[in-house]
C-alpha cells in the first residue's frame, strides 16, 4: 500500500486503518498507545491485535466491520488502528 | 433473631431480590426488561437511550423480583457518565443475579465483559440473544461447552419472538434461590500473565492480600481496577484503606516501567485471548452461504450503504426531514389536526361550554377569569396543551420513533460527525439534537450520553438556543405557511446561529477535543408495536410534565394580572419587543414563552391569526422566539443537569442574544426593504 506504510516487527508491513483500501480484509496488528482515552475507546469496542477487520467507507467518517458488527469512527481513531493485509 | 438478617443484604428494602440486566448497546436489554416486567420502557436501536435507569417488578412462579435495566456498557471501565451509572448499579444494588445479555453472533467480542463480571464475583448468567440471526449466518454455538468453559449458566433466546424466554425465567427463579457462593455459580478466572514480561498476577495477589475492607466486588477485580487507576475504585479504597492504595500505586508504576504497552491494553489483550480461545472452542461456523459476508441481508446492507454515502445520504436526510418533519408533523399535524381540534372542538364546542358552566357556578368575574378568561386555566391552559401541543408532539415523537427503530440515527451521526466537530461536538451529539426537535427538555436529559463535560455544555446551550421543539416548530410552520421565503430564511438564519454559536463556544470552552465512535446496528423495518409504545411513553412523559405547568402558568399569569405584576413585566418587555420591530402587544408572547416555550409560540399563532403582523415581522418574531429563553421546564433541566452557574449563565446569554440578534436581523431586513 503506497499510503504511509509503517514497518513493524521486521517482515510484515503495517498501515493505519485510515490508509487501508475500502473492502480489503485485514487484521489488526497493534494500536497507537499515545492517547489513553483513544486507546480505551478502541479497547471497549473490541478492536485489539488479532481481530480481522474490513474498512467499508472513509468519508465523511470511517466505517469498519469487525466480527459481525459495524462501527463508525473519526479520523483520529481510525489512524490509531494499525493493520496488516 | 437479629443476626439472622445480616446475610440477607442482597434484598432491597422492599424485600425483593434484584436482577440486573447488563450488556452492550443494541442487544435487547430493554426488550428483556419489558418481557420480565410487562412495563414498557424505550427499546432503542442506537447506543445510549436508556438514560434513566428503569426498574420494574417481575413475578415468576409466584415469586417477585426487582428487575433493573442498565445503560449499555462495553466493558467494566466506563467511558461515559452513563456507562458509569451502569457500573454503579452493579456496585450499589447488591444484585442476586446479573444477566449479561449479548448478541450471539458477536459472542467473541462481547465475552470479555462476561469474564469481567465473573471476575468481580457477581452471580452472572450469560444470555445469548438474537440466536435467529446467528442461525441465519450459520453460526452454531455449543451451549454446553460454553457453560463448561465459563463455569456459569448459559441460555439462548430470541427476544423479539419470545423464544427461550420461558427457560430464562425458570433459570432466574432457580438461580436467585441459590447463595452467591455456591459452586454452580462460580466461574472461570483469567490469567493475566499471558505474554507480559512482568507478573501482573503477582501484583494482583499482593494487593488482594492487603485488602481487608468491605467491597461490592471481589478483591481480584478491585485490585485490577486499582492497578488501572480507576478513579471511582481508588476513592472507594482510599476511604477505607489509604495504605493499600499506596501499595497499588507503587505496584502500578513498577509495572508501567516494565511493560511496553499501557496496563489497560495488556489486561484487555489477555481477556481477548481468553475470549478468542473460548469462542474457538464453542463456535462452529457452518458452510457459508452466498450471503455469509452480508450481515443483515442484501437489501438492508445496500440501503445502509446508501444512507452512509454522502452523495445519497444527504438527499435521504433531506427527504426524511421534508417528508417526516415538514409534511407529516408540520402540514398535517400542526395544520390539519390542530385546526380541527382548535377551531372545531375547542372554539366551537368546549370553550363556550366551559364559559357557560363557570359563569353559572362562579358568580365572581375575577374567579371566572382564572378558569375561563383570556388566559384562563381551561380556555387557554388546557386548550393550548390539548389542542395545539398534544397533536404536534405526538406526531413528532411518532416520526422520531420510526427513525429510531430503523437504526437510522447512528448513520446520521456518522454522516454529520465532521460538521459537528467544528462546533466542538461529535456525531454522538446528533441524537440529542434530533430529539430536541421533539422536546428540548427531554433532549437535555439525553446529553448525559455524551462523553465529556465540554460536549454536554455546548449541546445544552445549543438545544436551549437554536433547536426549536416540535410544538414551536409546528406553530412556526403554521405561522409562516404560505410565506415560503420567510420559512426558508428562518431555517437558514437559525441554522447559521446554531453553527456560529457552536463554533464560538468551542473556541472559548477549554477541554479535550471529542473523538467519535459509534456502533452501527443493522438497518431494520420499524416494528409498529415498538413505534406505538415508544411514542406513547414519550408523549406520556411530555404530557405529565407539561399539562401541570400549563395550568400553573395560567394561574400565575392570572395572579400577575391581578397584582399588576404581569402588566409591569409586559411593559418592561415591550421596550425590546418594539426595538425588534414588533407591536408592543407581542411582549406578552415572550413572557408566556418563558413559562412554556411553545406557549409563547402559540401566542404568536393567535396574533398572526388576527392579522397583526406583516411578513418581516413574522420572520423576526419567529426567529426571536426560537432563540429566546428556554421554557421554565428546560431552564430547570439545565440547572439540574449542568448546575446553577451554567444553567443561569446560559439563560442570561440567551436573553440578550435573542433580542440582540432579532434587532440586527430586523434592521437588515427593513433597510433592504425586504417583503416576505
Amino acid at each position: 500500500m503506497a499510503q504511509g506504510p509503517v514497518p513493524f516487527s521486521g517482515e510484515v508491513t503495517c498501515l493505519p486503518l485510515s490508509s487501508l483500501p475500502v473492502n480489503q480484509k485485514a487484521e489488526v496488528t497493534h494500536l497507537e498507545m499515545q492517547d489513553p482515552q483513544r486507546l480505551k475507546k478502541l479497547i471497549a469496542i473490541g478492536v485489539l491485535p488479532g481481530s480481522p477487520i474490513t474498512l467499508l467507507q472513509r468519508f465523511p467518517s470511517y466505517v469498519f466491520q469487525i466480527g459481525w458488527s459495524q462501527f463508525s469512527v473519526d479520523r483520529g481513531l481510525a489512524s490509531a488502528i494499525y493493520v496488516k493485509l | 433473631m437479629e443476626a439472622c438478617c445480616d446475610h440477607k443484604q442482597d434484598k432491597t428494602s422492599s424485600g425483593l431480590k434484584k436482577v440486573v440486566i447488563v450488556g452492550s448497546p443494541n442487544v435487547g436489554k430493554s426488550l428483556l426488561f419489558n418481557h420480565f416486567t410487562g412495563r414498557y420502557v424505550t427499546v432503542a436501536n442506537y447506543p445510549g437511550t436508556t438514560v434513566e435507569v428503569s426498574r420494574g417488578k417481575a413475578k415468576i412462579d409466584g415469586v417477585s423480583f426487582e428487575v433493573i435495566d442498565t445503560p449499555g456498557i462495553y466493558s467494566f471501565s466506563p467511558l461515559t457518565e452513563e456507562e458509569g451509572v451502569a457500573r454503579r448499579i452493579l456496585f450499589k444494588e447488591k444484585p442476586s443475579l446479573v444477566i449479561h445479555l449479548v448478541d450471539a453472533k458477536n459472542l467473541e467480542r462481547l465475552l470479555p465483559l462476561t469474564l469481567q463480571l465473573i471476575e468481580a464475583a457477581f452471580p452472572t448468567i450469560l444470555v445469548l440473544n438474537m440466536m435467529d440471526e446467528a442461525r441465519r449466518l450459520r453460526i452454531g454455538i455449543h451451549q454446553k461447552a460454553l457453560t463448561q468453559d465459563l463455569g456459569i449458566p448459559v441460555l439462548e433466546t430470541v427476544l423479539t419472538t419470545g423464544e427461550g424466554l420461558k427457560e430464562l425465567k425458570t433459570a432466574v427463579r432457580h438461580l436467585t434461590g441459590l447463595e452467591a457462593e455456591s459452586p454452580s455459580l462460580r466461574g472461570t478466572t483469567v490469567n493475566y500473565d499471558g505474554r507480559a514480561p512482568v507478573s501482573l498476577e503477582g501484583a494482583l495477589a499482593r494487593i488482594g492480600e492487603s485488602l481487608a475492607g468491605e467491597y461490592p466486588i471481589s478483591k481480584r477485580s478491585l485490585s485490577l481496577l486499582l492497578l488501572k487507576g480507576d478513579e471511582e475504585v481508588r476513592s472507594l479504597v482510599k476511604k477505607q484503606e489509604p495504605l493499600v492504595l499506596e501499595i497499588a500505586e507503587a505496584l502500578a508504576s513498577e509495572l508501567k516501567n516494565h511493560l511496553q504497552a499501557p496496563l489497560e491494553f495488556e489486561i484487555a489483550s489477555s481477556l481477548k485471548r481468553r475470549a478468542a480461545r473460548i469462542s474457538e472452542n464453542v463456535c462452529r461456523t457452518k458452510k457459508r452461504s452466498w450471503r455469509s459476508d452480508v450481515r443483515s441481508g442484501r437489501w438492508g446492507e445496500f440501503l445502509s450503504r446508501l444512507t452512509m454515502n454522502p452523495l445519497t445520504g444527504f438527499p435521504i436526510l433531506f427527504f426524511v426531514l421534508y417528508g417526516g418533519l415538514y409534511q407529516f408533523v408540520g402540514v398535517f399535524g400542526a395544520g390539519t389536526v390542530v385546526d380541527f381540534l382548535e377551531g372545531t372542538v375547542f372554539e366551537g364546542f368546549l370553550n363556550p361550554f366551559f364559559v357557560k358552566v363557570f359563569s353559572r357556578i362562579l358568580p365572581w368575574p375575577l374567579l371566572q377569569d382564572l378558569f375561563v378568561g383570556e388566559y384562563g386555566m381551561l380556555t387557554l391552559g388546557v386548550r393550548y396543551a390539548v389542542a395545539l401541543i398534544l397533536p404536534i408532539v405526538t406526531f413528532y415523537f411518532a416520526v422520531f420513533a420510526v427513525i429510531e427503530d430503523t437504526g437510522y440515527l447512528p448513520r446520521l451521526a456518522m454522516l454529520l460527525d465532521r460538521t459537528f466537530k467544528k462546533i466542538g461536538l461529535s456525531g454522538r451529539a446528533v441524537i440529542p439534537m434530533v430529539l430536541g426537535f421533539g422536546c428540548d427538555t427531554m433532549a437535555t436529559m439525553v446529553t448525559r450520553t455524551l462523553p465529556t463535560v465540554r460536549e454536554r455544555i455546548i449541546s445544552t446551550l445549543l438545544l436551549s438556543l437554536a433547536i426549536p421543539c416540535s410544538a414551536q416548530l409546528g406553530v412556526i410552520f403554521a405561522v409562516l405557511a404560505g410565506h415560503d421565503r420567510a420559512l426558508l430564511l428562518w431555517a437558514f438564519v437559525v441554522g447559521l446561529v446554531f453553527l456560529f454559536i457552536g463554533f464560538l463556544t468551542a473556541q472559548i470552552l477549554p477541554g479535550e477535543r471529542p473523538s467519535f465512535y459509534m456502533e452501527l446496528p443493522p438497518l431494520r423495518w420499524p416494528k409498529i408495536s415498538h413505534v406505538l409504545t415508544k411514542t406513547y411513553v414519550r408523549v406520556k412523559w411530555y404530557f405529565t410534565e407539561v399539562l401541570p405547568l400549563f395550568i400553573v402558568a395560567s394561574a400565575l399569569i392570572w395572579l400577575g394580572q391581578l397584582t399588576g405584576l404581569f402588566g409591569f413585566l409586559i411593559r418592561g418587555l415591550a421596550v425590546p419587543v418594539r426595538a425588534i420591530g414588533l407591536p408592543a402587544e407581542a411582549a406578552s408572547i415572550f413572557l408566556m414563552g418563558f413559562f412554556r416555550r411553545d406557549y409563547g409560540a402559540a401566542g404568536l399563532y393567535d396574533l398572526v391569526s388576527k392579522g397583526r403582523l406583516d411578513g418581516v415581522q413574522m420572520l423576526v418574531a419567529c426567529v426571536a422566539l426560537t432563540l429566546f429563553l428556554p421554557c421554565i421546564a428546560q431552564f430547570l433541566m439545565n440547572v439540574k443537569e449542568r448546575g446553577w452557574k451554567t444553567g443561569v449563565g446560559i439563560s442570561i446569554f440567551i436573553l440578550f442574544f435573542s433580542f440582540g440578534f432579532a434587532f440586527v436581523l430586523n434592521q437588515i431586513l427593513v433597510r433592504l426593504g425586504a417583503v416576505l
